[in-house]
């Protein structure tokens, strides 16, 4: 039979005297685990998935028409509205460049289609080249069939998620709203992770001639030597009439700077949460340290020094937030998903990856700050205790 | 069993006044005495008598305003000389054991650990007995895991002896023990008081209201007013 109990056994029983209220707490220390680890996995999240999504795009520089450069942004990653057009002759300008190994040439059409959903929805066809579109898209696998067989053919590859979106396969016809124009699908991509999953990709010619743009454009990919000096290429490329020139690294730029934002506001959030949760550490120890008065002096009258005393508070303050912790990360590992969906919902753009990248060492950082944070909260309640006088416990026995 | 007349402690003029605004309150007034290593010693008065404030001052609780206490031969504090609270732990968990009117188990842990609680803070060297033994001793051998919650009162402030007994104190202080407790467990705590102080030759100082448990004393004393009667 045991002959020994530790401080930290006394410690931990001394916590199961109020299981709801140290449950609550260790709940409000779990939330806020959960929301700072789900921050920090944001950020490294979303950083690499939006990496991910630009060296997915095949091509370094973009080069529209002039206009908004968050538009622009929004076009090279997503496809947008908004459409600015330029003219196909700028492809022959651009491949003049030294530093330009291959340019395709690209435009996208959007129409309403009031059959979309349940009060209709925005279609959106891009035309690519038959010939550079997939070289420098090598990455792309097919589901089922391949690309256009014909440069002006009727015909449209469509994205893994925009195929199933559709239901069509190989064979199938598409319509083009208003346009009355039907379209034979020759191939379905397989799941590539990124915008293309729900692109429907017809040959450019085919969609300069159903939307009257002949010779028109909306944007040029521009795959660039891997020596090249990107800022002096740009410079040349902004020599063009009335052309906007967007590289990888302003695109992450843009993106990052709108972020921001909403990075500053889940902060805010996750800050507030913290201090919430310090508070209510900070409470439950400090009621239990005054509930427990009388019974801290008996102790004292022990022999307990005043630093066993404040080592028992204190770390009864560090279960809590272990468990608490551990118990956050937890969720957050679980609940991985629907916070990216939640995520997506806040954000003005994000990329197709996985926004929360959670990992054992993001883990074990969220368990060192909130253990720090429990640290800080119990210095006070455990400083109380450690003044407790028996003698002043013992007189409020009466005599 | 203790050699006879080697005194436990000694108590020289002691007085204890406390200042309540102006006015000056003397609970305990020039109070000198002795006991010997193996006596019973009980303290009775009235309420407000300065009994608790003089045993508190005898057991190291408090500093006494003026005069002198000596434990086992060794000058505690003198004249104008008060002890840090530091200090008097030092020589609390030395030398005494404590029991209350209130028993102030932990309620989350069991009997054994409850008695086992002062070893989490600070174990004698020379605390080698079994803390079984002394539960067998109160007779609480088949209570070790119950929980506070599931004993009876007479049983909890066994619980409470044993726990003080656990470091192998050598004067066991007993303040108003069995205040509350019914007249059949005050006899039975008397009778427990009385065992460990005839078999184990355990200095005891009790604090009673009670003049029938006072009896189980060798000696009584009787304050009144701060002052040996």
């Amino acid at each position: 039979m045991t002959k020994k109990i530790s401080i930290y056994q006394v410690a931990y029983k001394n916590l199961l005297r109020k299981k709801t209220r140290t449950a609550l707490t260790i709940l409000g220390i779990g939330l806020s685990a959960w929301v700072l680890i789900s921050l920090l996995g944001f950020n490294r999240g979303y950083e690499s998935a939006l990496n991910k999504d630009i060296d997915n795009m095949g091509f370094q520089v973009l080069v529209t028409a002039k206009g908004c450069p968050y538009e622009a942004a929004t076009l090279m990653l997503k496809g947008g509205t908004g459409l600015r057009y330029m003219k196909e002759s700028v492809i022959a300008d651009i491949l003049k460049h030294k530093e330009v190994q291959q340019v395709t040439p690209q435009l996208m059409a959007a129409v309403f289609d009031p059959n979309k959903g349940e009060s209709g929805g925005i279609n959106a066809y891009l035309g690519v080249d038959p010939v550079t579109f997939p070289a420098m898209k090598s990455y792309l696998k097919f589901k089922q069939g391949g690309w256009f067989t014909q440069s002006d053919a009727l015909e449209a590859v469509v994205g893994y998620e925009a195929a199933e979106l559709e239901q069509r396969e190989v064979g199938d016809k598409m319509l083009i709203p208003d346009k009355n124009i039907e379209f034979k699908v020759v191939g379905v991509l397989a799941r590539s992770g990124t915008a293309d999953d729900g692109t429907i990709f017809m040959p450019l010619k085919t969609v300069q001639k159903i939307f009257d743009k002949e010779g028109l454009i909306t944007a040029a990919g521009i795959k660039v030597d891997k020596n090249a000096n990107m800022t002096e290429l740009e410079n040349k490329l902004y020599d063009l009439p009335d052309v906007q020139v967007v590289s990888m690294a302003q695109v992450k730029t843009t993106i990052m700077s709108l972020v921001s934002t909403a990075k500053v506001m889940v902060f805010s959030i996750a800050l507030i949460a913290i201090l919430i949760a310090m508070l209510g550490v900070i409470n439950t120890i400090l009621m239990s340290v005054l509930e427990r008065y009388q019974e801290i002096g008996i102790i004292k009258s022990m022999g307990a020094m005043p630093w066993d005393v404040f080592r028992m508070i204190w770390t009864e303050t560090v279960i809590l937030c272990l468990f608490g912790g551990a118990i956050g990360i937890g969720i957050a590992f679980a609940l991985s998903k629907i916070t990216d969906v939640l995520i997506r919902r806040l954000l003005p753009y994000t990329p197709t990856g996985s926004l929360i990248a959670i990992n054992s060492r993001l883990g074990l950082i969220t368990l060192g700050v909130v253990l720090g944070i429990g640290l800080v909260s119990g210095i006070y309640p455990a400083w109380r205790a450690a003044r407790v006088r028996p003698l002043e416990s013992i007189r409020s026995e009466g005599d | 069993m203790a050699p006879e007349n080697i005194l436990a402690l000694e108590a020289f003029n002691l007085k204890k006044v406390y200042k309540r605004g102006a006015e000056e309150i003397v609970a305990v007034d020039d109070v000198s005495l002795s006991v010997k290593k193996g006596d019973f010693v009980s303290f009775i008065g009235p309420s407000g008598s300065g009994k608790t404030t003089l045993i508190n001052i005898l057991g190291c609780l408090d500093n006494a305003t003026s005069g002198s206490l000596k434990i086992g031969g060794e000058t505690v504090f003198a004249e104008n000389k008060s002890l840090s609270e530091s200090e008097l732990t030092r020589i609390r968990r030395r030398v005494f054991g404590y029991i209350f009117q209130k028993f102030y188990l932990v309620p989350t842990l069991t009997v054994l650990e409850n008695v086992l609680l002062p070893f989490a803070f600070f174990q004698k060297a020379e605390a080698t007995a079994d803390p079984m033994d002394i539960l067998t001793f109160l007779g609480l051998e088949k209570r070790v895991a119950h929980r506070p919650s599931e004993l009876s009162g007479g049983e909890m402030q066994r619980v409470a002896i044993a726990r003080a007994l656990v470091n192998k104190p050598e004067i066991l202080l007993a303040d108003e023990p069995t205040g509350n407790l019914d007249s059949k467990r005050s006899e039975e705590i008397g009778g427990v008081l009385k065992q460990l102080n005839a078999k184990e030759g355990l200095t005891v100082l009790l604090v009673t209201h009670n003049p029938s448990l006072a009896k189980v004393a060798d000696r009584t004393i009787s304050l009144h007013d701060g002052r040996i009667a």
